[in-house]
């Protein structure tokens, strides 16, 4: 399958217009911005719902959309596994007739060894129990698995799945976490995930495009666009968050050692949910770390790593209270990690690109955010 | 029972199925329209399809008579068939007058099927046509059957559109309404209240059949 996407949109929304240019040869991307500034609208248009739509969208190579020239294929002509919000199941078939839905198209379209049998997607959604239970009688987080799984089923060249975990409370979405990078990392369907989680994003997307009311205001891989992106916008980082991923080592003692590159083990609080071998992914806020530039002892902080200062992000000179936030490499990791320090400490530290400090973090800061 | 009671009963039952079977398809058509499409003129479209609801059954009847009759734009010497005081012309008019309780209660069903399921069906790659059979059909069924049953009752009661096209000639287009009519004239008060006895006890079961649909299409969400 030739990957890419190349869209040039204007879609006509109640008092504005969403106008985005993406173009990319990614395929796990993320459509990122506040609520409100216009992404359900791009993945309607994608999937082909909407009227009105102006510009041309293209993808794998093929067109779906060419207003210019009069091409606008059908919602059934393309080929998208659409997830709205509302899911949207059918009320009236039961969890495996609803994932059966879209298997006329996979028929047509893939032989049947690259097509995904509904009892497959069943068992990589962990839905086999629930097979014949009718819809209306699942829980939010069946239900949002019912309606990844029909999207899947229908052999989709583009899965569009709109904030897939944002009506679920946290427990639930450390449940579905799991199925969506799953469903990344077995099934490889390109996909246009929206969300507005920067976690989700970094987690799920090797490219973000950023929507903010109706415009496209950066493209990039997701270290950057949360790293840099939101900083210099003058947000101060209070809710920026880290996202790490690594292979769970020893645990002992309430704690499990995650492994997030060769060599380098993170110390993360253990409640019991992890097992040594086993791929996890944790969340450490930018506002949690500690720099410390001369050497440390003595701290019962479980967790002190060497890293190197890349970039200081000061926040505008008018904002005397706002937070600098600091981006820094440890070990031989591409992606930074952001860490929020006061203007004085930045000051106090002499922080610059290339100094070398510690980053201090409990055990406990680091929260778990999938096991797969 | 007497035998005459017998042959209005059957010829009512005929006459009524027949006409709901004759209006369902344009019924069904014509709600979905007026649910799910803007099509010009959809306000002209709508009072059109409500007016048989709102005139004098006698004042449709008698139109139906001026169309049909042999000179008529629908009459014999243009169609070829004479409907006139036959019992398919019983049908013709029942059909006219239950045509618009028919096309609300559709409409209702349809507009009760999110339109979101519909387009959710259609990424899944299904054709409009099939979109509906597969999706709109089946979650608007119980709204559909109301909408039979409640014409079924209305072109069961139907009286003044019927006698004007029909007549009321017995055995042979005297429904039950027109039999009860009758024999209220010939003074001939049991036989009149019997009859009365059987629609009561038809028309209630059909509405107790709708009541009961609807119930559970609304348990149903």
């Amino acid at each position: 399958m030739t990957a890419g996407l190349r869209i040039d949109l204007a879609i006509p929304c109640d008092g504005f217009e969403v106008a985005l240019v993406w173009e990319t040869a990614h395929t796990a991307l993320g459509l990122f911005g506040p609520s409100g500034a216009g992404k359900s609208s791009v993945l309607e248009a994608l999937a082909g719902l909407r009227h009105g739509v102006r510009g041309r969208i293209e993808v794998g190579g093929r067109t779906w959309l060419d207003s210019a020239r009069g091409v606008a294929l059908p919602p059934e002509a393309r080929g998208v596994g659409y997830v709205p919000q509302e899911l949207a199941l059918f009320p009236h078939r039961d969890v495996l007739g609803n994932l059966r839905s879209g298997e006329r198209r996979a028929r047509r379209t893939l032989p049947a060894t690259r097509r995904l049998a509904p009892e497959r997607v069943l068992e990589l959604l962990e839905l086999t129990a629930l097979a014949h239970r009718p819809v209306t009688a699942l829980s939010g987080g069946e239900r949002q698995r019912v309606a990844l799984g029909r999207a899947l089923c229908s052999a989709p060249s583009l899965l569009l799945l709109d904030e897939p975990l944002a009506s679920l409370d946290l427990p639930l979405r450390r449940r579905i976490l799991p199925y969506l990078l799953r469903v990344r990392e077995e099934v490889g369907i390109p996909t246009v995930h929206v969300s507005h989680e920067p976690a989700e994003m970094t987690l799920l997307c090797s490219e973000v495009c950023v929507l903010d009311a109706g415009r496209g205001v950066a493209c990039g891989p997701p270290a950057e666009i949360f790293g840099a992106h939101r900083l210099q916008a003058g947000e101060g980082g209070a809710e920026l968050v880290n996202v790490l991923a690594g292979t769970v080592g020893a645990v002992a003692d309430s704690l499990a050692m995650v492994e997030i590159e060769p060599g380098l083990r993170i110390a993360i609080a253990d409640q019991g949910s992890f097992v040594a071998g086993q791929r996890v992914a944790f969340e450490l806020r930018a506002a949690d770390i500690l720099l410390a530039r001369g050497p440390v002892a003595g701290l019962s902080a479980q967790n002190v790593v060497a890293a190197t200062v890349r970039e200081v992000h000061a926040p505008p000179r008018e904002e005397l209270h706002a937070a600098a936030v600091v981006s820094a490499l440890l070990g031989s990791r591409e992606q930074p990690i952001a860490i929020v320090v006061s203007q004085r400490a930045c000051r106090e530290l002499a922080l610059a690109p290339g100094t070398s400090v510690h980053l201090i973090f409990k055990a406990q800061a680091c929260h778990l955010l999938a096991a797969y | 029972m007497s035998d005459a009671a017998l042959v209005a009963l059957g010829l009512s039952a005929r006459v009524a199925l027949c006409a709901t079977l004759a209006i369902l398809p344009p019924g069904i058509a014509l709600g979905w329209l007026l649910a799910r499409r803007d099509v010009p003129g959809k306000a002209l479209l709508e009072t059109l399809a409500a007016l048989p609801l709102v005139l004098p059954p006698t004042a449709v009847g008698y139109l139906l008579l001026r169309l049909l009759a042999r000179d008529g734009p629908l009459g014999e010497r243009a169609l070829g068939l004479d409907l006139l005081f036959t019992w398919k012309g019983a049908v013709l008019a029942s059909a006219v007058m239950a045509l618009p309780l028919v096309v609300r209660t559709a409409r209702l069903a349809f507009e009760e099927v999110d339109p979101r399921l519909e387009a959710m069906a259609r990424t899944l790659g299904l054709g409009p046509l099939r979109a509906f059979a597969e999706v709109t059909l089946p979650l608007a069924r119980r709204g559909l059957a109301a909408a039979a049953v409640l014409g079924f009752t209305r072109a069961l009661g139907e009286f003044g559109a019927t006698v004007i096209v029909a007549g009321n000639i017995p055995g042979k287009t005297q429904t039950l309404a027109l039999a009860i009519f009758s024999e209220m004239q010939a003074g001939r008060d049991s036989s009149a209240m019997t009859l009365v006895g059987i629609t009561v006890v038809l028309a209630f079961v059909a509405l107790w059949t709708v009541e009961i649909l609807q119930r559970k299409g609304r348990q149903r969400g």
